[in-house]
């Protein structure tokens, strides 16, 4: 008896203490900390219309542009997603493999995956590199306030919101954003380039 | 038998909601007017029955909750979620300090943060319509908004200047429904406080001048000569989710419909 527990005490401080003198051993193994300011700190999941619910977090490693809208908009938002076509055609297809666009509704009580699914096939809003997603009402609230857009349900069910289309960096810190959405913006495009060329 | 059992059942269950956290008082369901309109064809909004903490979250409270979720001490949460300035009036990270009673109003905190609290407190942030609601009423009526002292007094503590002590939570008389300090100490993080000010009229949104606002067209306020609550809205929707200053509070709601 007395030597397993010697055994034990033995195993223990062999095993334990350079862990806990050395907090870097764990350090290396970890990805790099996330910026203080990255989107990404907030801890919500999507819905997308088209596969397995997935964190936020999960576009990290790849710049993001993403925008909110809701798909029983008939005024702004179909002018949304074609500024966001638009975004994608102005890339080389190389650039757009390595970019995300991320579509999420602000109707989280009539947007269901299934609602968005056919939102995303008649605005060719083509798989994977867009994302079209419906989330809780208290994420899309946070998701809302993280990118600074500000909204309101109006009582007949519509949303009053702003239109903004942001760029996250591959950290998922906003870089720029847009509220052009009758044409190209050039400024934008640019930004969305030099992002994809930073490690 | 099983009727008594459930009753004991549910007796418990509100003893032991009843030991944490602040008072609540109950909220009865109402019709009522707000001062901006919540659509072009709408003046009136319903709400539903609810729970309101009688007073502001306080310091000591606050404090157990960083104790308890360390991601939400001072320096530990993130930029995104709370600006420079978060708790800046505490001594250190879980200290309150000279400046900071705990019987005072927690202030310095983001809507991120005041939502994780009411979140870890099995509540949520009350509504802008809940908090306009609730703060209508005066000592004796549900609805005070048209009555010269009623608007007096809340004008009198706009007049003071912001750099004065905060004084501790309930001591201002309670309101009818039992409700204190909505008036008169500091201002409240609500959970929608972003759309406060955007238009009702939905058809003005396929205007590409007004994008941004997506309707930014002029406000249809019903109460036009409400300037404490205007007021407020005003000062709500110029905030930003990480944004803290140092008379910005709040408070939690349970129940409702949201």
């Amino acid at each position: 008896m007395m030597r397993l527990v010697l055994a034990l005490f033995v195993a223990c401080s062999l095993v334990g203490s350079p862990l806990r003198a050395d907090p870097h051993v764990h350090g290396t193994l970890a990805p790099a900390a996330l910026p203080g300011g990255s989107v990404y700190q907030l801890k919500l999941r999507l819905e997308p219309a088209a596969g397995p619910s997935l964190p936020l977090a999960s576009f990290r490693g790849r710049p993001l542009v993403v925008t909110m809208f809701y798909s029983t908009c008939t005024t702004v938002c179909p002018m949304l997603a074609l500024a966001m076509s638009r975004t994608a055609a102005a890339l080389t297809s190389e650039e757009r493999a390595g970019t995300s666009f991320l579509l999420v509704s602000f109707d989280a009580g009539r947007d269901t995956p299934a609602k968005l699914a056919e939102y995303q096939a008649s605005h060719h809003l083509e798989a994977p590199t867009f994302v079209v997603a419906h989330a809780s009402a208290g994420d899309v609230r946070a998701l809302a306030a993280a990118l600074g857009i500000r909204y309101r349900q109006l009582p007949d069910g519509s949303f009053s919101h702003a239109s903004i289309i942001t760029l996250l960096d591959r950290d998922g810190v906003p870089v720029t954003r847009t509220q052009v959405l009758a044409a190209e913006d050039e400024g934008f495009v640019a930004s969305l380039r030099e992002a994809l060329k930073r490690p | 038998m099983r009727a008594l059992l459930a009753v004991l059942l549910a007796a418990l269950a509100a003893l032991a909601a009843a030991a944490v956290g602040a008072e609540r008082a109950r909220i009865p369901e109402g019709d009522f007017t707000p001062v901006v309109a919540p659509g072009t064809n709408q003046k009136d909004v319903h709400v539903a029955a609810f729970e309101l903490d009688r007073t502001p979250v306080t310091n000591a409270d606050y404090l157990a909750f960083v104790r308890a979720h360390p991601e939400w001490a001072r320096g530990v949460t993130p930029a995104l979620l709370a600006d420079a300035q978060y708790l800046a009036h505490w001594a250190g990270p879980t200290t309150l300090g000279r400046d900071a009673d705990p019987e005072q109003p927690v202030t310095h905190v983001s809507w991120f943060a005041a939502r994780a609290y009411c979140e870890a407190a099995g509540a949520r942030l009350p509504t802008w319509y809940e908090w306009e609601y609730v703060a209508a009423a005066d000592e004796r009526q549900r609805d005070a908004r048209q009555d010269p002292a009623y608007r007096e007094r809340i004008l009198s503590w706009y007049a003071q200047p912001s750099s004065r002590r905060l004084p501790p939570v309930g001591k201002t008389p309670p309101n009818v429904y039992g409700v204190l300090d909505l008036h008169g100490v500091i201002w409240e993080w609500v959970e929608d406080f972003g759309g406060l000010m955007i238009s009702g009229d939905s058809r003005t949104q396929g205007d590409p001048d007004k994008l941004q606002y997506c309707g930014a067209g002029a406000l249809s306020a019903e109460i036009r000569d409400d300037y404490p609550v205007l007021m407020r809205m005003a000062l709500l929707s110029s905030l930003e989710a990480h944004f803290t200053t140092r008379n910005l509070g709040f408070r939690c709601a349970r129940g409702g419909s949201q």
